[in-house]
């Protein structure tokens, strides 16, 4: 229990508070060896952090570029000086906005309340597009979007002149009514980044981070992407939020292109540079940009000399150092300085590599009879007929086998009955429910997991991390049924000495045995895998075997394994049905399939029935 | 009547140069599957080469192959500096190696030409008009029209009946079986680049002679709409993308004409909402092409 507190929070939160205290520290030092102009830079530096702490929580943890925070950001930000201003101040620059709002006052904190709720209310239904354009046209169009809204913003905001007082002027603070010392600056900080953290660690983080290493193995685990996905983008939109408002009221005053291309330039390459996959990286990115650019603009200056380098010093050399800085990641090290480690990562490996391996896996209670059923499912692509009037049942309990040579149609059934394709005819029932026309993460939860023949891990989460994805569904949606002890299943399949690996660096066969286990951790009723030993070696084709057959034990499950391998599927099977170009042509034991004439001739060929 | 057949051939017009730069744009993401934000940098560069031209007393005869030239060149330039290094990279990092460019790009000019918009003479005929049957039409207009069509021509046969455009169709199906079947893959990417620099040339000539000015951003606003058109049309598909460039001219013409003045400023912004709609109604844009996931 202690350990488990020092791993989920004292580590992690006390690493953040450190580096705050670093980047504050280390700010103030600067700031106090030079004029106000220093200060003002690290009053800014600090803001920048949490605006670039609330671009991780979305661009970190769904891989999804943005452009559109510092839209965002505007809204925030007019929003909070509409508020904040006093009414005698805006009777003279925008007598004739509307909504009464001349005639408002409140203070800075009660307006940033009030502007989060507002852009998180407008977020709210840019997201809905943003995660339909992701699950259609991929993250490309998703970043268009976030682009469009930018644009849209500042058109808004140049144009709704009675509101805004437009492009000249903009809106300005009375004299003493900004913000006043750092406390509430550092508040900002704190909170955004704690709760960047705790975001990142948090249960709904960690599907995100699934979704964004792999949107359909995401799914084929119970995941509905939607819900990590909109979940990030309006926690990161509130601390964008809360940014917007303190360099707002720091600055006293609001134009439309306060939060436009600079800026957006600017805490993107803070972002990228550290490193997006980690809070740690944002805050190291801010510290090191801010560094560059500000020795850049002194170099610029007129006051500095150096010989032979005067061309390069002018005007502009900071545009060009963000630019550089910017390509220069992408092209050398496009995870950034840090990529995805936080600041404790290695205390926080010792501490887990203490951890005693724990009991064996303990059986889940017996299920009853719950049957697989597929009832004449057709899939068509155009004219071409890959599954055709294929009817099988597998039930809780067996091994099933489903062979076949390439492009027999074995994937394209399991994909039809995990819905990532939708068939053209036929019914399919697990139990009672009928599984026509969902989305292939609720058949997840209804208890079908699958396997992919061609590995689909979350290639940058720890192998544990990996199968912490579908057991954090199954402890939702499938209450009655969970894996109580996540790391027993790892133990047991011998994937203990890799679970803090990510599952990107294991070798093939523990990527095997993990995708294996993944899939397990969910519980289901039945498994569905796809070329379980596909690329392995003999003897590991053999060991995979019995443990298939130990983890459908364990679980409970009905199993159904695909395979063009005769010997393997005969080894682990009760049954087997044959597929061949997209029919059932034989079904029945191992010696019933073998005896088959139509199996040997489409299959094994008519000479050698022995495969 | 005439107005709104004044305000079609207007759209027209601007919709060339948006098909153009769409279409430009679509050629490199079939290959490499990057929405190129750097394929401004090549107006940008070809203005300054403009307003070279045009100071030290040339006139529109010698810019004109000038930019054509610059484009090809510049647009060949940057795929091998920048893009050829992030090939097969997840979309995040092209993408912003992209933006990375345009950055880069647009400093140095910033820095070493200067910061502010330089002006070079548009040529003299911009503005004469001529009668059709009754109605005024720019001769600019219709130029542009006619040079876009013939340019689009020139692609069709490109693609449809050379050894280069049959490969560049291939790669855009499917680069891997592409490469199993001899196709190169350095040398498609790069007729690709050359291909799209040629198309992006004839855009900048007629955006540069209606604007005749050279800034370090100057290839921004132009890009931005190749990107929407090239996006709606759907960014798989060639004809998708001139057909998408052609709509936004036409639509942007239309709104500017018929929008009520108090809100006429927001035409750019009503065309980012329709598009977010598009997006949220059709997703895989305007004209789809099937795309099969392996699983």
């Amino acid at each position: 229990m202690k350990e488990r507190l020092l791993d989920r929070w004292v580590l992690p939160l006390g690493g953040q508070l450190v580096l705050i205290v670093i980047l504050v520290v280390g700010g103030l030092v600067y700031a106090a060896m030079g004029g106000s102009g220093r200060d003002l830079l690290m009053t800014q530096m600090f803001i920048n952090a949490i605006l670039v702490v609330g671009l991780q929580v979305y661009i970190g943890n769904t891989g999804v570029l943005s452009f559109g925070h510092m839209g965002f950001a505007a809204i925030g930000g007019y929003v909070v000086a509409l508020l904040v201003i006093d009414p005698v101040v805006k009777h003279v620059i925008i007598p004739d906005a509307p909504f009464g709002i001349v005639d408002i006052q409140m203070g800075p904190l009660a307006a940033t309340v009030v502007a989060i709720l507002v852009v998180v209310f407008v977020a709210f239904f840019v997201g809905l597009g943003l995660i339909r354009s992701v699950r259609y046209a991929g993250a490309v169009a998703a970043t268009m979007i976030t682009l469009a809204l930018l644009f849209l913003v500042r058109e808004m905001a140049a144009n709704f002149v009675t509101l805004t007082a437009g492009n000249r002027s903009g809106l300005s603070f009375g004299p003493g009514q900004g913000l006043q010392g750092k406390t509430w600056i550092y508040i900002g900080l704190v909170f955004a980044v704690l709760v960047a953290r705790m975001f990142r660690e948090s249960r709904l983080g960690r599907l995100a981070q699934a979704m964004r290493d792999d949107d359909l193995a995401a799914r084929a685990m119970g995941v509905n992407p939607a819900i990590p996905h909109m979940a990030a983008l309006l926690l990161s939109v509130a601390l964008v939020t809360v940014g917007a408002s303190l360099r707002v009221l720091s600055l006293g005053s609001m134009t439309p292109n306060f939060f436009f291309f600079d800026f957006t330039l600017l805490t993107l390459a803070m972002l990228i540079v550290g490193g997006r996959g980690s809070v740690t990286g944002s805050l190291v990115g801010v510290a090191v940009i801010t560094a560059g650019t500000e020795v850049t603009r002194v170099l610029a200056g007129d006051s500095v000399s150096v010989p032979g380098l005067d061309w390069l010093l002018r005007p502009g050399l900071s545009a060009l150092f963000l630019g550089s800085a910017m390509l220069g990641f992408m092209l050398l090290r496009p995870q950034g300085i840090l990529g995805d480690r936080e600041v404790e990562d290695p205390l926080r490996r010792r501490l887990r590599k203490r951890a005693t391996p724990p009991e064996p896996p303990t059986s889940l209670p017996e299920l009853g009879d719950v049957r697989l059923v597929t009832h004449n499912i057709t899939v068509r692509f155009g004219g071409f007929v890959a599954v055709n009037d294929v009817s099988l049942e597998v039930g809780v309990g067996e091994v099933v086998g489903l062979i076949g040579p390439n492009g027999a149609g074995k994937t394209t059934l399991i994909n039809a009955i995990t819905g990532v394709i939708q068939p053209n005819d036929g019914t399919w029932r697990l139990g009672d429910h009928d599984l026509a026309g969902l989305p292939s993460f609720q058949v997840a939860r209804l208890g079908i997991a699958r396997t992919f023949q061609n590995l689909r891990l979350f290639k940058s989460l720890t192998v544990r991390e990996n199968i912490s994805v579908p057991a954090i569904v199954a402890a939702r949606h499938r209450r009655e049924r969970t894996v109580a002890d996540v790391d027993a299943l790892i133990f047991a399949v011998g994937l203990w000495d890799d679970r803090e690996s990510r599952a990107g660096d294991i070798n093939y066969g523990a990527a095997r045995k993990l995708e294996l286990v993944r899939a397990a951790a969910l519980a289901p009723e039945i498994l569905l895998l796809d070329e379980p030993t596909a690329g392995m070696w003999e003897a590991d084709s053999v060991a995979m075997v019995s443990q298939i057959r130990q983890v459908a034990s364990w679980i409970g499950a009905g199993v159904l394994v695909i395979d063009h391998d005769l010997h393997f599927i005969t080894a682990i099977c009760d049954r087997i049905y044959v597929l061949d170009q997209g029919e059932i042509i034989a079904h029945g034991s191992a010696e019933e399939v073998r005896a088959d004439s139509r199996v040997q001739a489409a299959y094994l060929g008519t000479d050698d029935p022995t495969g | 009547m005439n107005v709104f057949i004044q305000q079609l051939v207007d759209g027209l017009g601007q919709g060339s140069i948006y098909a153009l730069l769409a279409l430009s744009l679509a050629v490199i993401f079939g290959v490499m599957h990057l929405v190129n934000f750097a394929h401004g940098e090549l107006i940008t560069i070809s203005s300054y080469v403009a307003y070279g031209l045009s100071t030290a007393g040339y006139g529109w005869e010698i810019i004109v192959p000038a930019i054509l030239v610059t484009s090809i060149i510049a647009s060949m330039a940057i795929e091998f500096l920048a893009f050829r290094w992030v090939r097969g990279s997840d979309e995040f990092t092209m993408l912003l190696t992209s933006f990375g460019v345009h950055f880069v790009v647009s400093a140095l000019f910033l820095m070493f030409v200067s910061p502010k918009p330089l002006n070079f003479p548009k040529p003299s005929w911009i503005f004469n008009t001529i009668k059709v049957f009754g109605i005024n039409l720019e001769i600019f207009d219709i130029i542009t029209v006619v040079a876009t069509v013939v340019t689009l021509l020139i692609t069709v046969w490109i693609l449809q009946k050379t050894m280069f455009g049959i490969t560049l169709r291939a790669a855009s199906l499917d680069f891997d079986a592409a490469r199993l079947m001899g196709v190169k893959s350095n040398s498609v990417i790069r007729g690709a680049f050359a291909l799209s620099g040629a198309l992006a040339g004839v855009a900048g000539v007629f955006w540069l002679m209606r604007t005749g000015t050279a800034k370090p951003d100057a290839g921004l606003t132009p890009l931005l709409f190749g990107v929407i058109a090239v996006i709606a049309g759907g960014l798989e598909s060639l004809s998708g993308a001139v057909i998408g460039g052609f709509a936004l001219g036409i639509v942007q013409v239309m709104l500017r004409g018929y929008l009520p003045s108090e809100i006429s400023g927001l035409t750019e912004g009503i065309l980012f909402v329709l598009l977010a709609m598009l997006f949220i109604v059709r997703p895989q844009g305007l004209v789809s092409v099937s795309r099969a996931e392996r699983v």
